[in-house]
């Protein structure tokens, strides 16, 4: 499958996130001629261990998310990124979970905006909210080069693209930039070819940015 | 959901039973080698109990893994009318690491087993699966090689029949799984898991009848 890259926007400090800078994202990208095609949506769920006792809470995972993706509609993903764990299922394993009441929903976050074409490249810009609320926690960005599946080979086709539309957001003088952060794969056993399990590791990063970020502004607030 | 019935069968009589029901499918065999782990919760997780089930089909090219949980049996005065055991299931194919998840999420190895045998499946009034087999415990931990392996019942095999099956559909699903049981009856007996029914004592001559006329002769 063709590779991606999973960016999100960074606040400046002492600013966050509205969506305002998620307006003006989106016409930055038909302002480069990105063609609107249609709406697309993740979601990252967090889970917690269901236990007898509190106090042994720590024995268990604290970093255990299921993603879904929209591309792979029959699938879900499990990650433990502590201890570099990802794992491709089918959607019926979300059935399993909630039989065995050892794990529940703790958050989930949706990802949910817009898609655009522009040349080989698909572009995804969305809000970053949790369910059942429209309390905007964040903005991702997927840039998706179509041609390739190898992220080597794609790698300078890719830093290219992403030079030209820092510059292009840049000219909106908004608070804040977008930053990739691209996890270390082969810690998790993937290859250079791209597959969904890297995308879910990609989104799993991205969350926890996320979270480190937010916390470090509540603590200075 | 499925519906489900077991029996057994002595190994002796089994190449009766595949001439049986090669006739009966009209598909042949999928030979099958399955390794089972059975997980179960560790003591603090979970607000109840839960066990979870691990299979991979060694025989497989490429060998994949499937996540199944066996939920409860439907009950009730309805359920104990009819021979064929409702219940709950759901499976879900994963990738190779899914162990390693399970047990980073506070799972532990209960027990694994080698299932080896072999499986007709087919379309007659509902999707069935007829799995003949016979299940081995390993000396060694995850030793899934023949000399590792002894069978839990020598000289006996285990013959499964599934289908799966919806709220909705179950009862028809039902009745054409035991429709089907009564062709085997001569050379084995169905019964719900749990039910122990022992061996035929027709078996050894329907067997043999079988085996004389390639199958022919209406039973």
């Amino acid at each position: 499958m063709p590779l991606k890259w999973v960016l999100h926007w960074q606040p400046n400090a002492g600013t966050t996130v509205n969506t305002q800078i998620l307006n003006e994202v989106s016409q930055c990208v038909e302002s480069i001629n990105g063609v609107k095609e249609g709406r697309w949506k993740a979601t990252l769920t967090s889970y917690k261990p269901m236990v007898r006792e509190q106090s042994l809470t720590a024995e268990f995972p604290r970093d255990f998310f299921g993603i879904s993706l929209p591309e792979q509609p029959n699938k879900y993903y499990f990650m433990i990124r502590g201890q570099r764990l990802v794992v491709e299922a089918d959607s019926t394993i979300q059935t399993i979970m909630d039989k065995l009441q050892s794990y529940k929903s703790r958050v989930a976050l949706c990802f949910e905006g817009f898609q655009y074409q522009l040349g080989d490249f698909q572009l995804r810009v969305g809000k970053v909210v949790p369910s059942h609320s429209e309390n905007l926690r964040g903005i991702v960005m997927e840039v998706e080069y179509l041609p390739i599946s190898s992220m080597e080979k794609a790698r300078q086709i890719m830093e290219e693209f992403v030079d030209i539309w820092q510059e292009a957001i840049s000219k909106r003088s908004l608070p804040g930039h977008f930053m990739h952060i691209e996890p270390n794969f082969s810690e998790y056993g993937l290859l250079d070819h791209y597959t969904p399990q890297h995308t879910a590791v990609q989104y799993a990063t991205v969350v926890a940015q996320m979270i480190a970020t937010q916390t470090v502004q509540a603590t200075r607030n | 959901m499925e519906c489900v019935v077991q029996g057994i069968i002595e190994t002796q009589h089994v190449e009766a039973l595949e001439i049986l029901l090669q006739g009966l499918c009209g598909v042949h065999r999928e030979d099958f080698r399955i390794h089972e782990l059975c997980l179960k919760s560790g003591p603090n997780l979970g607000l109840v109990n839960s066990e979870v089930r691990l299979l991979f089909d060694l025989y497989q090219a490429e060998p994949t893994w499937t996540v199944k949980h066996v939920g409860g049996a439907m009950r009730g005065a309805g359920a104990e009318q009819i021979s064929v055991l409702v219940r709950t299931m759901v499976e879900s194919k994963a990738s190779k690491n899914v162990l390693r998840l399970f047990y980073a999420l506070g799972y532990k190895l209960d027990h694994e087993l080698l299932r080896v045998g072999f499986a007709f499946h087919f379309q007659r009034g509902a999707r069935i699966t007829v799995s003949v087999s016979s299940v081995n415990k390993m000396l060694k931990l995850h030793a899934t090689d023949g000399d590792e392996a002894v069978p839990v019942t020598p000289g006996i095999q285990l013959v499964e029949v599934t289908a799966p099956a919806t709220p909705e559909n179950y009862s028809e699903v039902v009745a054409a799984v035991s429709s089907f049981c009564e062709y085997l009856a001569p050379l084995l007996h169905l019964s719900k898991p749990g039910v122990s029914t022992g061996v035929v004592p027709t078996a050894a001559a329907a067997a043999a009848s079988l085996m004389s006329d390639g199958g022919g002769t209406t039973l």
